[in-house]
């Protein structure tokens, strides 16, 4: 019974450390060390955003990356628990987005997305808060080994 | 009440002693020591962008790794010229190629050799006067007990990118280019060494996409190249690219696919890069890339 208790409890101790350190490096090292069994951590992205004013686009920071073709890669985020923004991680090429950390259709948010690369190029990671929060969010990348 | 002004004082201090140059030394040295020796053609911003996006010290060695390839120690760089180095033009392209053969050792669990890399790591960062964001104590602790290697990667990793970072925001870009330079010719010498013994599709077609990713790198590197000592470095470089250049990358398009797989959305690309490198592309490729590496790594 009680290892059953734990079992259900670890997708909540998994989402919930997604959410508990503040914004500062703590939060990157969290965030750096929980990204699943078999990966590496390659590179970090912070983003501190200010409120977004209403009927006016969410906030957004920009970063761009080199992706190669052959690579597995897993995208994280986790956001800073003292402010309420919830932070979106989405990865696009030059011409279309081919992930999210957030799912507008259906609301759904995942702390990772998984990316298969097959082209090598220069690609772009917007972070920004759910409905123009402030919030502070570290996004991860990390390879798949 | 009192912190905070202390806090504030050793912040002003150390940020003006950022811009302090050590007396006697060449003004090429000076320039390299504190910030850009020329205002860069290509914007800052755009230099972050791009810089940002070269060198991942284990991307290649994982590469090399998933292929079946055996860990060999003939093709690290030695250690035990750091002291020789007497230029941090040197000392910064040398923390790059160290840098590399770390994530090559951390990915093949190599602790035994890490403690060795780490302690000239440290020195030559010391030197350039940003080793304060390189954790040796920790690192030291990982690997001397054989303990979490996913947390000594992970700070080797870090650390580099904490040291990029800063470099680009205190306008010592040129340094934090040569740094990423070695991290890059570092990564395709390890590749073009396994492939002159193992032959291998995969990795052959990773060393001909370097195409695109040094024509990002040179683009770096042109920007010093009014500095003597930078336009001989980036004159190498441009030499590899020349050889770069005749590989033949086409593209297929294609949307891409997504599923579920082990609990995580999966987005599989099918839009796909298609390298054609020929034997005789790879070996001239293979030469130039070991003249080069060779030549800057017994440089004193």
């Amino acid at each position: 019974m009680s290892r059953i208790f734990f079992l259900l409890l670890i997708p909540f101790l998994v989402l919930s450390t997604k959410a508990l350190a503040q914004c500062n490096d703590q939060l990157v090292n969290d965030c750096a060390l929980n990204g699943g069994d078999n990966v590496t951590y390659i590179k970090d992205f912070k983003a501190k955003l200010a409120k977004g004013k209403r009927g006016s686009p969410a906030p957004t920071a920009q970063f761009s990356m080199l992706l190669n073709k052959g690579s597995h890669y897993r995208f994280g985020i986790c956001s800073a628990v003292e402010y309420e923004g919830k932070g979106v991680l989405q990865l696009y090429d030059a011409e279309r987005m081919y992930g999210s950390t957030y799912d507008f259709t259906t609301g759904k948010e995942s702390p990772y997305f998984d990316f298969l690369c097959k082209k090598t190029a220069v690609y772009q990671i917007f972070i920004y808060f759910q409905d123009g929060l402030e919030g502070c969010a570290a996004g991860i990348v990390f390879m798949v080994r | 009440m009192f912190y905070r002004v202390f806090i504030t004082l050793i912040t002003i201090i150390f940020v003006s002693c950022n811009g302090c140059v050590d007396s006697g030394k060449n003004p090429i040295e000076e320039s390299l020591n504190t910030k850009d020796s020329q205002t860069p053609v290509v914007g800052t911003e755009e230099m972050g962008d791009v810089i940002d996006n070269i060198g991942s010290p284990v991307e290649w060695a994982n590469m090399i790794k998933q292929n079946g390839v055996q860990f060999s120690k003939k093709y690290l760089a030695p250690t035990d010229n750091i002291d020789d180095l007497n230029t941090q033009f040197r000392q910064a392209l040398a923390l790059g190629i160290l840098g590399a053969d770390l994530g090559y050792l951390n990915m093949y669990s190599r602790t035994s050799s890490i403690l060795q890399y780490i302690s000239s790591i440290k020195e030559l960062s010391d030197e350039l006067k940003i080793g304060q964001f390189f954790d040796f104590e920790t690192l030291k602790r990982l690997s001397t007990n054989n303990e979490n290697l996913d947390s000594l990667t992970y700070i080797s990793v870090s650390s580099f990118n904490k040291m990029d970072k800063y470099l680009r925001e205190r306008n010592r870009g040129n340094v934090s280019a040569l740094i990423v330079s070695g991290l890059w010719l570092e990564g395709i010498y390890l590749a073009t060494q396994v492939t002159k013994e193992i032959p291998n599709a995969k990795i052959s077609e990773r060393i001909g996409e370097q195409k695109i990713v040094l024509g990002l790198l040179v683009l770096i590197l042109n920007n010093y190249s009014k500095d003597p000592v930078f336009k001989e470095f980036s004159d190498y470089f441009n030499k590899i690219y020349e050889e770069l250049k005749k590989v033949d990358i086409t593209y297929k398009v294609g949307e891409p696919k997504s599923i579920v797989k082990n609990g995580i959305m999966t987005i599989e690309q099918t839009e796909e890069s298609i390298v054609k490198i020929t034997p005789e592309q790879l070996k001239s490729i293979t030469i130039i890339v070991e003249q080069t590496r060779n030549k800057l790594v017994n440089a004193k």
